[in-house]
């Protein structure tokens, strides 16, 4: 009796979940590096028993995350670079190996290249690159090859992976993932840009409506069966 | 409902943004000061679902996870030592850099200071100062008697001594360059001091190497672009909008589950 709440139920969890990943989109709006997220929803069957027809609820299946690149934004700072073309850093952490779009670095006390949250962006072999005391300009060249005005520094670690999906964000632009690293000859680093975060706010803010307009019309459904169910019982409680 | 606090994360993000952006407006004519600007960064992760989890026996794999960002935060609010352009005075103690550097001032404290500001004059003593008083260094003295003043685009200072044909070379003004300018400790009063994110300061001759050469009679104007940070502005102040709708509309939200009988 109490199966189509529970179908408008599940369809009402999962708009929770939506909307709280359009917020996390638009909060991130102005985050560099950050990609949009959107979620899947998938019909499960219920087999109710001894029901012909089985029910369909509404399953969270998984998320995306777009991977249409970012707007650059030019700044002429050495420090900030951008990535074109599918490759992500590499950044060393107590956890591990990570990896992020966010180019926005700076030096810390050992004069390594670190991003804003203080961890060191490496280089191809998983080290942090050292600037040397008395280098003066770092050119940081389309292959990811860091350099002094006088000497080569080291090579940025470059990395892209076979499914992007099973990427797991981690917070602070990092992501983690236990797929295979490789190579990627096709990703270009531009210096004195960054990438700005991916979001299109027009597409949040109307899935934000979407969003909202489809809850209402879910409550009013459960409204209805709510009141159905009472004016059920009333009567057959007058006809006893 | 996640989705309230997300977005008041959004907001006070914004709220830093607007901040910088009016400061940077706010110093819009001041000589040598750079613009700056925040950097955003994701939140931790709730992870409802694993991305990689196994969802069945066979051991097939699940495309993607469901990861709930819970919002954002400020990361760093940087600062952009790109040039900015010159401003004639014909002032004779008005320098401007052109190129990497900038000057030394002695605090009165005797730590050293860095300006790109360089609207200097001179003290009771004939000391090269800066509007506060404080002394550049390497410290110069103009002597009593000069009749004019030139500072070369290496730095040198000559003065015209009254009754004398030569001109009398007063020493070499100096710069100080840094690997990370960004880094730099902003101490207001258009100085900086170093730190550990900066690293240590290279010191060397104007418009040798890598410094940049200095200008006589002009002054570097601000490097805010007007017209960038009215954009920044608009865009901060819509990205904040859209966080409040956020907040309405999650309150909507709660508002229908609160009509649930």
């Amino acid at each position: 009796m109490e199966n189509s709440i529970y179908v408008a139920l599940s369809r009402q969890v999962g708009l929770e979940e939506k909307m709280a990943v359009t917020a996390n989109n638009i909060a991130n709006v102005n985050t560099p590096g950050y990609r949009a997220q959107n979620m899947v929803f998938k019909e499960f069957l219920a087999d109710p028993r001894g029901l012909k027809d089985p029910l369909s609820e509404v399953l969270d299946y998984g998320h995306y995350q777009s991977t249409a690149p970012g707007s650059f934004q030019r700044t002429e700072n050495p420090l900030d670079i951008a990535l074109t073309g599918p490759g992500y850093f590499g950044v060393q952490t107590a956890e591990g190996l990570a990896y992020t779009r966010n180019g926005r670095l700076s030096l810390n006390i050992n004069r390594e290249l670190v991003n804003a949250s203080g961890l060191p962006i490496t280089d191809d072999g998983g080290n942090p690159i050292s600037i040397p005391q008395n280098a003066q300009d770092i050119i940081i060249a389309e292959d990811g090859t860091v350099s002094s005005e006088d000497s080569v520094i080291g090579k940025l670690k470059i990395v892209q992976f076979q499914n992007e999906q099973l990427l797991e964000a981690a917070g602070d632009g990092l992501y983690r993932t236990a797929q295979a690293e490789q190579p990627s000859p096709n990703t270009r680093v531009i210096q004195g840009a960054y990438e700005d975060s991916n979001v299109q706010a027009v597409v949040e803010m109307t899935r934000m409506i979407q969003t909202s307009r489809d809850f209402q019309g879910i409550q009013r459904l459960m409204q209805s069966e709510h009141d159905r169910q009472r004016t059920m019982i009333q009567r057959l409680t007058q006809a006893g | 409902m996640r989705s309230l606090d997300i977005g008041s994360t959004g907001m006070m993000a914004q709220q830093t943004n607007v901040d910088v952006i009016s400061n940077n407006i706010a110093n819009m004519s001041t000589t040598g000061f750079k613009r700056q600007n925040v950097a955003f960064m994701d939140l931790i992760y709730q992870n409802i679902q694993r991305p990689g989890a196994t969802s069945s026996d066979i051991g097939t794999i699940m495309p993607s996870g469901i990861q709930l960002g819970l919002g954002t935060r400020v990361a760093g609010v940087y600062r952009q030592h790109q040039q900015g352009a010159l401003e004639i005075t014909d002032n004779p103690f008005d320098l401007a850099i052109t190129g990497l550097g900038f000057f030394q001032i002695t605090l009165p404290n005797g730590d050293t200071a860095y300006t790109r500001d360089g609207t200097f004059g001179i003290n009771q003593d004939g000391d090269i100062v800066t509007q506060q008083g404080y002394l550049v260094d390497p410290a110069i003295t103009v002597p009593q008697d000069a009749i004019d003043v030139t500072i070369n685009e290496s730095g040198e200072v000559f003065a015209k001594i009254q009754g004398t044909v030569a001109l009398t070379n007063l020493g070499q003004l100096q710069l100080a360059t840094f690997v990370n300018p960004t880094g730099l400790d902003a101490i207001g009063n258009n100085l900086f001091i170093e730190s550990d994110a900066s690293g240590a300061p290279t010191t060397g001759n104007p418009a040798e190497d890598n410094f940049g050469a200095i200008r006589q009679g002009a002054l570097e104007n601000s490097n805010v672009d007007v017209v960038e940070e009215i954009t920044n502005l608009i865009e901060a102040q819509r990205a904040y909008e859209m966080n409040s709708k956020v907040i309405s509309t999650s309150d909507e939200m709660l508002g229908t589950i609160t009509q649930l009988r």
